[in-house]
């Protein structure tokens, strides 16, 4: 034990995805986006994207491999800690669009200001079923695996029913947004709509990154390969983006 | 076992690339946020020396193109705090000792570090940009619309540069909280912990709350100019106050993201060199750090005493501001009540805590009348803040920042620095900015010399002092030069540093070799009942 000790400590741990992860952060978001919006140069920015996405891509692949193989026995369940702290900071940021949107509705002279259409009612109330829903069957998911450590069945089996919630969720925006912009309400059309698509959309990428990260977990999960404090923070964050919801829906669209 | 040692130094005394670029390990990643931290010094320093030369006579002096200033007014500040001093003290300090200072082997999430530094460094990549752009940003470092939004400047890279460290800073939050409240090795409880862990602690939770804010502000400056949103469009029911509250909502806790972490280096720093325990501890952790972190939330609108917020609103922040000298003054008692009746021994770091002390105070004290709305108002914009923030988060920072840096570095490197180099940097140094920071109060108080000016033909009685404020700021380049040299002079020439050098009672320091290799302590590591890393003279 003392010997494996000392042999461990002359090699320093590396891993290639930090680094090309930043890379394809890079290409994919400031520099596609500079060129596009700022340049006007489409082809540069498509060239852009075709180098960031895919690294981005690949990079996050290969770090989940990378962690569920452990190599250097990383993995000691500090996630479960890590993520309720990352909320905090998710939080901050639903506060400061939040902020903004309270700050130009209370001080608006009229409201809803004109160019506003009839807001929908239905879809809001149907996506809102849709996530507590998710959020009900992520839970039960995680039970799952807690008490069968054995079958991996039910676990997975419920985790593919949120997946499949979550992305009905992000269609029924999609569809939402597509009608609300038919009526020629978009993000330009007035200070409600600034508010309304910057919160909803913002929201919604949430609910992206929330899919990826179950993602993360379901195809390690096919090769039978579980790491439970990770699911536990993917719940976390999926509980997190389920409680914006709340607060999304009711001050954008019932308020 | 003696065996197994030398071998491990050899293999670590081998340089290899792909060890440090795709390195995972706290200390290197320490290192790279070192290098790239003082990297972007080095370049806003230079924009310093230009904007220093420019303003040294009337007229145009290295520039005819005010628009060229500007540039580097901008890259100077956005990179001075965005890239020198967060990524300094949140990066390279946090990550260099705090593992090493709890007895872990490494962070929680030691990929998650890389991802960090690496993110901050495709930041800098990003603000270099600056200068090869044909549109670089000229909004300053605080981006104000409407300007920023209607300028021909590219605000697009300012918004991404601040995302980009951004997230990297709420990476390192979110690593850092969960490696110091899991990792902390068996028997170093909560109030044994060393000042610098309860400062790293402080400000990454300053970070976490507020450092989304400063996100959703440059994110909203984005969308409103490229995408057509009206957040900061007066005429459409938008208000471009809310970029003030919201942008300084984050950027005056940042001061206390830079401060504690830099009072917590100097605080071990007086504590090793003075063979002393720390003076009220509970009172420097619970009352001072802690404290400075429940006021940094609700002192912001001192910023923005003059954007037309309500009276009632200044009055109370003018109180609130002022209270923050209660937890200050608890920090720098406890520095005082350290020294008192201890060994001092005036070893170059020692003396840029010297450095600090009077640095600090007059960045302090000249605080409390700008604090003062009555008074602030007719001191707004002038050369008087310059010189008073450049005085309380530029240079006294910058001090612990040197300074710490020369404490660490025999740790870090292996090597003794030579002292008499070490010493010369510093009275360059304490000189320049002095200079430098006193004559900008000056004219900005007694002449009323404005802030941000590329030309001042309105007052040419003042061209003899500008010449001296420009004087002293070539004396702070001389200085950061025989730094850099004492440096590279240790790295190449420097004695072979013993595993403690400066008597220290800190884990870092009794626990593990110079440097320390690859999962730091080559057994784990467990204190006893009676340990404390200020135990001296038991």
């Amino acid at each position: 034990m003392h010997e494996h000790a000392i042999q461990h400590e002359v090699s320093w741990h590396t891993s290639v995805w930090p680094l090309a992860l930043s890379i394809g952060v890079l290409f994919l978001a400031p520099l596609s986006f500079i060129f596009y919006f700022v340049y006007k140069n489409p082809m540069i920015s498509a060239i852009t994207l075709g180098i960031g996405a895919p690294l981005t891509l690949i990079s996050i692949i290969g770090w989940v491999k990378e962690g569920m193989e452990d190599a250097h026995g990383y993995s000691e369940g500090h996630s479960v800690w890590a993520m309720p702290i990352f909320v905090v900071a998710e939080a901050m940021l639903f506060i400061g669009f939040f902020a903004a949107y309270w700050a130009t509705r209370l001080t608006a002279p009229v409201w809803p200001p004109a160019g506003t259409p009839d807001m929908p009612v239905t879809i809001p109330l149907i996506m809102t079923a849709i996530l507590v829903a998710s959020s009900i069957t992520i839970h039960m998911a995680e039970k799952n695996l807690e008490h069968e450590p054995g079958s991996k069945g039910g676990f997975l089996n419920w985790l593919i029913i949120t997946i499949i919630l979550g992305a009905t969720f992000l269609g029924l925006s999609a569809y939402e947004w597509s009608e609300l912009m038919h009526k020629g309400f978009n993000i330009k059309t007035n200070i409600y709509s600034t508010s309304f698509f910057s919160l909803t959309g913002f929201h919604g990428s949430h609910v992206l990154v929330g899919l990826g990260i179950f993602a993360c977990a379901l195809i390690p999960a096919f090769a039978g390969k579980v790491n439970k404090p990770f699911v536990k923070a993917a719940s976390i964050y999926w509980h997190f983006v389920d409680v914006v919801w709340f607060f999304v829906v009711s001050q954008v669209y019932f308020w | 076992m003696s065996a197994t040692a030398s071998q491990a130094i050899t293999l670590q005394s081998k340089f290899s690339l792909k060890e440090w670029i795709f390195t995972t390990d706290h200390k290197r990643v320490g290192v790279l946020y070192l290098v790239g931290s003082f990297a972007a010094f080095f370049v806003a320093g230079i924009m310093a020396m230009l904007m220093r030369t420019e303003l040294a006579s009337i007229g145009p002096t290295v520039t005819s193109n005010p628009t060229t200033y500007n540039m580097w007014l901008y890259f100077h500040g956005a990179a001075m705090i965005l890239g020198y001093q967060i990524p300094a003290l949140t990066g390279f300090f946090t990550n260099y000792y705090v593992p090493l200072m709890i007895g872990a082997k490494d962070v929680a999430f030691p990929r998650l570090n890389a991802f960090s530094v690496w993110l901050f460094w495709m930041g800098i990549v990003l603000a270099l940009l600056t200068f090869v752009i044909p549109d670089p940003p000229d909004i300053m470092w605080t981006g104000y619309p409407p300007y920023s939004v209607i300028t021909p400047g590219n605000t697009a890279l300012y918004t991404f540069t601040v995302l980009l460290i951004g997230f990297s800073s709420i990476a390192g939050g979110v690593n850092f909280l969960t490696t110091i409240i899991r990792m902390r090795a068996p028997g170093i409880t909560w109030n044994k912990l060393n000042i610098f862990i309860w400062c790293t602690m402080a400000a990454f939770v300053i970070q976490l709350i507020f450092v989304p804010i400063l996100g959703v502000a440059v994110t909203m400056l984005s969308l409103d100019k490229y995408l057509g949103t009206h957040f900061f469009d007066a005429t459409a029911g938008g208000t471009p106050l809310l970029y003030e509250n919201l942008f300084w909502f984050y950027s005056h806790p940042a001061v206390y993201v830079i401060f504690l972490p830099a009072v917590g280096i100097i605080y071990e720093i007086v504590a090793t060199f003075s063979k002393n325990r720390i003076f009220n501890y509970k009172g420097v952790v619970y009352g001072g750090i802690w404290g400075t972190v429940i006021l940094s939330g609700i002192v912001h609108g001192h910023h923005i005493y003059v954007s037309a917020i309500p009276d009632w609103l200044v009055m109370i922040q003018t109180i609130t501001t002022l209270l923050i000298s209660i937890p200050v003054g608890l920090l720098v008692i406890g520095l005082v009540g350290t020294l008192y009746k201890g060994s001092i021994e005036f070893k170059t770091p020692m003396l840029y805590v010297a450095g600090f002390f009077f640095l600090f105070l007059i960045g302090g004290l000249t605080g409390i009348p700008n604090a003062m709305s009555a008074i602030y108002i007719h001191i707004h914009g002038t050369q008087w803040i310059t010189g008073h923030f450049h005085y309380v988060m530029a240079v006294s920072v910058t001090t612990a920042i040197i300074g710490g840096t020369y404490y660490v570095w025999p740790k870090m490197t292996g090597k003794m620095y030579n002292e008499a180099l070490g010493k010369l940097g510093f009275l360059l140094f304490f000189i320049g900015v002095n200079i430098t920071f006193f004559f900008t109060m000056y004219i900005g108080v007694v002449y009323g010399m404005p802030r941000r000016y590329y030309d001042y033909a309105q007052f040419p009685q003042i061209e003899g002092i500008q010449k001296v404020i420009t004087f002293g700021s070539y004396i702070i380049l001389l200085g950061a030069l025989v730094v850099l040299i004492s440096w590279i002079h240790s790295l190449i020439w420097g004695e072979k540093a013993p595993n403690n050098p400066w008597g220290s009672k800190s884990l870092e320091w009794t626990h593990t070799q110079s440097p320390p290799p690859q999962g730091n302590y080559t057994e784990p590591v467990k204190v006893s009942e009676d340990w404390n890393p200020y135990g001296y003279g038991k």
